[in-house]
């Protein structure tokens, strides 16, 4: 093949490679609105945990996916910033059932629900945390409202995973 | 020590587990693209006709070198990436020029992109000695814009490909061999 094409077809595709990098950072960790209309137990799917009583940050991971650990930390920390909000962290590497169930593509997918479980908001990668926060906030509100009083502050998680 | 919630137990690290510094990937990755490119380059170079003698379509220099990239894929699925030539030269040359890094990983995840990338390219080796016109490249090409993604984007292919390999039911009997 004629060298000058060569060098054309490379170049083209080392275009083509950044801008598919550039469209998946634009992408990565956007909060996505959603309907609200799924409920999720969290008590069912997880023995032993619960929901937060304002919002929970139900977090799917699994052992190949290097940005799951870090973004657990992240959001168990944002997590305590607010009374009645919960993260929980789902493993699903053996559970294929459940990456069906929430048509989960790429982990960490994190479903943000309301006090009843309900699914308000989808982020797929590392969360952009200011959004997240500002979410958050609209969710926390609502739930103080509709129970006429703040939430406890007990229901919080402990801040502390294991960095050894 | 807080009691850690049963859904959050699985993904501590195991006892023996050393983290590493997530740039040591990164930087290996780097090396794999600039090797997949010169394939590309001596291929397309080679252009997409065949010689008819399976020998010959082996001593092709694009053959060569991509055996190279295949072995070394190989090394670090199967020894592990902490135990991969790059791996082991950025521990020793590198990261001591550079700050600490701000978190360390789990290495399962580099681990099972190595051996995406082995499959890919062990794949496309059996193309070109098969006699597939332009296979060799095909796979080449998707195996740089792999390594090309996770060095420059930190693209982590373990977070994505592994649970569309579990959800199409590839990976339900495997599921359960530790990295």
């Amino acid at each position: 093949m004629n060298p000058a094409l060569v060098v054309i077809l490379l170049v083209a595709l080392l275009a083509l490679a950044t801008v598919a990098g550039l469209v998946g950072r634009s992408r990565a960790g956007r909060v996505k609105a959603s309907g609200g209309s799924e409920t999720v137990a969290v008590s069912e799917l997880v023995p032993g945990e619960s929901g937060g009583t304002a919002a929970t940050l139900l977090q799917f991971s699994t052992e190949f996916c290097s940005t799951c650990g870090p973004t657990g930390v992240q959001l168990e920390k944002l997590a305590t910033e607010f009374a009645g909000v919960r993260h929980v962290d789902v493993d699903i590497t053996h559970r294929p059932d459940l990456a069906r169930r929430f048509d989960i593509l790429q982990s960490p997918t994190t479903l943000v629900l309301d006090g009843d479980g309900a699914i308000r908001a989808r982020i797929g990668g590392s969360p952009r945390l200011a959004d997240l926060r500002t979410r958050l906030a609209g969710l926390v509100a609502v739930g103080a409202r509709t129970a006429g009083t703040a939430a406890p502050a007990t229901t919080t998680a402990p801040t502390t995973r294991e960095a050894s | 020590m807080t009691e850690l919630a049963p859904s959050k137990k699985a993904l501590v690290a195991q006892p023996g587990e050393k983290g590493i510094d997530p740039r040591g990937p990164r930087f290996g990755a780097g090396i794999t693209a600039v090797l997949l490119l010169v394939v590309l380059a001596v291929g397309l170079l080679d252009g997409f006709d065949l010689p008819s003698g399976v020998g010959a379509r082996i001593l092709r220099p694009e053959f060569l070198i991509l055996a190279l990239v295949v072995v070394l894929f190989a090394w670090g699925a199967f020894a592990g990436i902490r135990r991969h030539p790059y791996g082991r030269f950025f521990a020793a040359a590198i990261r001591p020029r550079l700050t600490a890094p701000s978190h360390l990983e789990s290495p399962k995840p580099p681990t099972f992109a190595q051996t995406i990338g082995f499959v890919i390219t062990a794949v496309a080796l059996v193309l070109q000695i098969v006699g597939v016109p332009g296979g060799l490249l095909f796979l080449a090409a998707v195996a740089f814009v792999a390594a090309f993604l996770n060095s420059v984007f930190d693209y982590c292919f373990g977070c994505q490909v592994y649970v569309l390999l579990v959800r199409s039911g590839l990976l339900r009997s495997g599921a359960r061999v530790r990295a």
